[in-house]
C-alpha cells in the first residue's frame, strides 16, 4: 500500500506525484463486466428486495464497472488517457441525439393527460417494460419527458449562450479595446447586472413575458452577458498589446478592422471554450425558474417543472424526482467536466498556470 | 487607502441608483395590479380610482421613481400596498434576518469544511484521499441546489435511518481502520500508536453518541432565533437550508484551495520550514494557508453576496419567510412595488459593499497590489 510511506514524501514532490498519478493498474478491469452483472441484478433480477438495497447495489456496480473501464482504457490509450471526459463527452452525445430525434421516436405519450387516462400513474422504473423510466403521477411516461425537456433544455440555454456570447463579447472587445469613458460606463452597467439579485430579475422578467422557449433564451442570456462581458474585456486588453495590433494599426486598418479581423478571431477561442460551464449554468437556471413555477409550464415537459409537479409525494415515490433529477445531474456534470477540459486546452490564461 | 475607498464608494452610487430604476422598470411592466388585490374584482371602478389617486399609483413610473427615491433618501422606505398601514421596513426587518441566518450558518459550515480537507487534498496531492475529495467536489458543483435540497429533504427527514446507520457504519469502520494502521505502526516500530488508539477511541465514541442523539428535522418552516422555543429549535429548523446552500460553497472553496496550497507548497521557504524539522501539520497552518487566505476571502465575500441573492430557491424548498419569499410573493406577484424595490435595494446594497470591502481589503493585505496601483 502506497499509504504507509506518504509520511516520508518531501511536501515539494507532492506536485510531481499528482502530474504523474500512477495509472489505474490493469487488474483492476474484471470490475466491469462484474459491475455490469450487479447493475443487471440490481435493476431486474431482485424484484422483490428493499428499493435501499437495489439502490446501493446499482451505484456499487456504477463505481466498480467505472474503474475497470477505466484500467481498460489507461492500458489501450495510455495513462492520460481521462476516462470520466470520454464518458461526459459521449453523455453529451447521448442527450443532443435524444434532443434531435426525440420528435420522430415511438415513444409514450409524454405530453397530454388527455391520452393515458385509465392507465397506471406513478409506475416504477422497470428497463425493458413499457415505460423503462416509470410513469408520473398522470401516468405520462418519464423517459420521453426527459427525452423532450433535454430538448427544451439545450435550445433554450445554447440560445442564451449564443445571445450572451455576441453581445457580451462585442461590448467586452470594445470596452477592452477603447478604454476610457466608455469602459468605465460598460463596467458599471455589468456591475449593476450582476449586482441585482438573479433569480429575482428572471422570477419578474418570466411574470412579464409570455413563457416560451425563445423569451426564456433571452432572459437568461442577462445572466450571462456580465459574465462574456468581463471575459472579452480581459482577453481583449491582453490581445491589445501584442505586436500583430501595432502592425495592423501601423499599416492603417481602422478600428473596426481591428476589431473585427484582429481581436474577435483571438477573444472568440476562449470565450466559446468557456461555454460549456455557462451552459451548465443556465441549464441549471432554467430548471430552477421552471421549479418555481414560472418558467415553461407544463404539459410541455422540462427537467425543473417534471421535478416540480413530483416532489408533492417523492416520499412514497422517489422516481419522480430523482429520475429527472440524475439527468440534469449527469448533463451538468458532463458540461463541467467537458468545459474544464476545452478551458484548459484554449484559455490562454489558464493554459499559462 | 482613503482614496480607494472614496473611489468604491463613488462607484456604489451609480450601480445602485441604475438597480433600482431598473427594478422600478421592471414592476411597472410585471402585470400584477395591488390595487385589484386590495378590492377584490367586487368593488366599484370608483373605488379603483380613488384608490389609485391615493396611492399616487396613476402617475407614470418616472414620477413614481423620483418619489421614491426621495423618500429612501429619508430613510423611509414607504408602505406595502397590498397590506395597508404595514411599513416595508418592518417586514424587511422580519425577513432579513432570516435569509442572513442560513447565509452565515451555510458559510460556517463551507468554510469549517472545506479549509481542512482542501488543505489535507493538495498536501496529499495524487492519493487516494486527494482524489476522493476532487472527485466529490466535482460532482457536488453539478448538484443544482433545489435538487440538493430535496435530496437532503429525502434523507434528513423522510428517511432519517438511512444516514443515521450511514453515519454509524462508516465511523466504526474508520475506528477499525485507525486500530489496524496502529497494530501495523507497532510491528513496524513506527511512533503513533498512542495517538491512533486515542483517535479510534474518539472516532467511536463520537459515531456512537451522534448515532444515539441523532437529531430529528423539519421539512419546513423556521423558528426565530428570538423565539420562545430557544436557540436550539432555531439551528434545527435552520441547519437543512443552511447545508443545502453550503455544499456548492463547499465545493467551490475546496477546489479553489486545492490548487492554491499545492502552489504555495513549491516556495522554498516551506522547504526550510520542512528542513527545521516542523511537523506537516504546522507548516500547514502556519505557512502554507497564509498566503491562500487572501483569495479565500475573495471568493468567500462574492460567495456570501451571491448566497444572500440566491436564497429564493432554498426559502422556497423549506418554506422559510426570507427576503426571496417577500419579494417574489408578496412582491413581484402582486405588483407591489414598495417591496420590491426596498428588497432589491437591500439585496443589491449588501452585494455592492460587500464587493467593494473586499476589493479594498484585498489591496490592504497584499502589499504588491498596494504598490501596483
Amino acid at each position: 500500500m502506497s499509504e504507509t510511506t506518504n509520511d516520508t514524501i518531501a511536501l515539494g514532490e507532492a506536485e510531481v506525484r499528482a502530474r504523474s498519478a500512477e495509472p489505474r493498474p490493469f487488474w483492476l478491469w474484471p470490475l466491469l463486466p462484474i459491475g455490469i452483472a450487479v447493475i443487471f441484478v440490481g435493476t431486474m433480477v431482485l424484484n422483490d428486495v428493499t428499493a435501499e438495497i437495489r439502490v446501493a447495489l446499482v451505484l456499487a456496480g456504477i463505481v466498480g464497472g467505472y474503474f475497470g473501464l477505466d484500467a481498460l482504457c489507461q492500458r489501450r490509450w495510455g495513462s492520460s488517457f481521462d476516462t470520466s471526459a470520454w464518458l461526459s463527452g459521449f453523455w453529451l452525445v447521448l442527450i443532443g441525439l435524444s434532443a434531435i430525434t426525440v420528435a420522430w421516436l415511438p415513444l409514450q405519450e409524454s405530453k397530454l393527460v388527455k391520452n393515458t387516462i385509465g392507465d397506471t400513474p406513478r409506475l416504477r422504473p422497470d428497463l425493458f417494460s413499457e415505460h423503462p423510466l416509470g410513469t408520473n403521477s398522470q401516468a405520462l411516461d418519464i423517459l420521453g419527458g426527459v427525452m423532450w425537456g433535454a430538448r427544451t433544455s439545450l435550445i433554450i440555454s445554447l440560445g442564451a449562450v449564443a445571445i450572451g456570447l455576441l453581445i457580451g463579447g462585442i461590448i467586452g472587445i470594445a470596452a477592452g479595446y477603447y478604454r476610457g469613458p466608455f469602459d468605465s460606463g460598460v463596467g458599471i452597467l455589468a456591475d449593476s447586472l450582476l449586482a441585482f439579485p438573479p433569480l429575482i430579475l428572471l422570477v419578474a422578467m418570466a411574470t412579464i413575458f409570455t413563457q416560451n422557449q425563445w423569451t426564456m433564451a433571452l432572459e437568461l442570456s442577462l445572466l450571462g452577458i456580465p459574465t462574456y462581458i468581463r471575459l472579452a474585456r480581459a482577453n481583449t486588453l491582453t490581445f491589445a498589446q501584442r505586436e500583430f495590433v501595432l502592425a495592423a494599426k501601423s499599416m492603417g486598418s481602422g478600428d473596426r478592422r481591428v476589431i473585427f479581423r484582429e481581436l474577435m478571431p483571438n477573444v472568440a477561442l476562449p470565450m466559446v471554450s468557456y461555454a460549456f460551464l455557462v451552459t451548465a449554468v443556465l441549464i441549471v437556471a432554467e430548471a430552477s425558474l421552471s421549479f418555481l413555477g414560472v418558467g415553461i409550464q407544463p404539459p410541455e415537459p422540462t427537467w425543473g417543472n417534471m421535478i416540480e409537479a413530483g416532489q408533492e409525494n417523492y416520499k412514497d415515490h422517489p422516481h419522480l424526482v430523482f429520475v429527472p433529477g440524475i439527468v440534469m445531474f449527469m448533463t451538468v456534470f458532463a458540461l463541467n467536466r467537458v468545459g474544464d477540459k476545452a478551458r484548459e486546452r484554449w484559455d490562454p490564461r489558464e493554459a499559462q498556470i | 487607502m482613503l482614496r480607494v475607498i472614496g473611489l468604491k464608494l463613488v462607484r456604489l452610487v451609480p450601480v445602485l441608483f441604475i438597480v433600482s430604476a431598473a427594478t422600478s422598470l421592471l414592476i411597472e411592466l410585471v402585470p400584477g395590479d395591488p390595487i385589484l388585490a386590495i378590492i377584490g374584482t367586487e368593488g366599484h371602478p370608483e373605488d379603483y380610482e380613488r384608490i389609485e389617486r391615493e396611492l399616487g399609483l396613476d402617475q407614470n413610473v418616472a414620477a413614481r421613481y423620483l418619489d421614491w427615491l426621495g423618500n429612501i433618501v429619508q430613510g423611509d422606505f414607504g408602505e406595502q400596498i397590498t397590506r395597508p398601514g404595514v411599513t416595508v421596513a418592518d417586514r424587511l426587518k422580519q425577513t432579513f434576518p432570516v435569509t442572513i441566518e442560513i447565509a452565515m450558518i451555510g458559510m460556517g459550515l463551507a468554510l469549517l469544511i472545506s479549509v481542512p480537507v482542501g488543505t489535507w487534498a493538495a498536501y496529499r496531492a495524487g492519493t487516494r484521499f486527494d482524489r476522493f475529495s476532487s472527485g466529490s467536489a466535482f460532482g457536488i458543483i453539478s448538484i443544482p441546489s433545489f435538487l440538493a435540497g430535496l435530496l437532503l429533504v429525502f434523507l434528513f427527514v423522510f428517511n432519517a435511518t438511512i444516514p443515521r446507520y450511514g453515519v454509524l457504519v462508516l465511523g466504526l469502520a474508520w475506528s477499525i481502520w485507525l486500530l489496524w494502521s496502529a497494530g501495523r505502526e507497532q510491528r513496524g516500530g513506527g511512533g503513533g500508536v498512542i495517538v491512533r488508539i486515542a483517535a479510534a477511541v474518539v472516532v467511536a465514541g463520537l459515531t456512537v453518541w451522534l448515532t444515539n442523539k441523532w437529531p430529528s428535522f423539519p421539512r419546513q418552516g423556521f423558528v426565530r432565533w428570538t423565539s420562545d422555543e430557544g436557540r436550539l429549535e432555531n439551528l434545527r429548523s435552520a441547519f437543512l437550508p443552511a447545508v443545502t446552500v453550503a455544499l456548492t460553497e463547499i465545493a467551490v472553496f475546496m477546489r479553489l484551495l486545492r490548487g492554491d496550497v499545492q502552489a504555495t507548497l513549491q516556495e522554498d521557504y516551506i522547504l526550510s520550514a520542512r528542513a527545521k524539522g516542523m511537523p506537516p501539520v504546522r507548516i500547514l497552518a502556519r505557512d502554507a494557508l497564509r498566503p491562500s487566505s487572501f483569495s479565500l476571502i475573495t471568493l468567500a465575500g462574492v460567495a456570501f453576496g451571491r448566497l444572500i441573492g440566491g436564497t429564493v430557491i432554498v426559502e422556497a424548498i423549506f418554506r422559510l419567510p426570507g427576503m426571496g419569499t417577500l419579494i417574489v410573493n408578496d412582491g413581484v406577484n402582486t405588483g407591489d412595488f414598495p417591496i420590491v424595490q426596498g428588497g432589491v435595494l437591500i439585496l443589491a446594497t449588501f452585494y455592492v459593499v460587500l464587493n467593494g470591502a473586499i476589493d479594498v481589503s484585498y489591496s490592504y493585505l497584499d502589499p504588491r497590489l498596494r504598490r501596483g496601483r
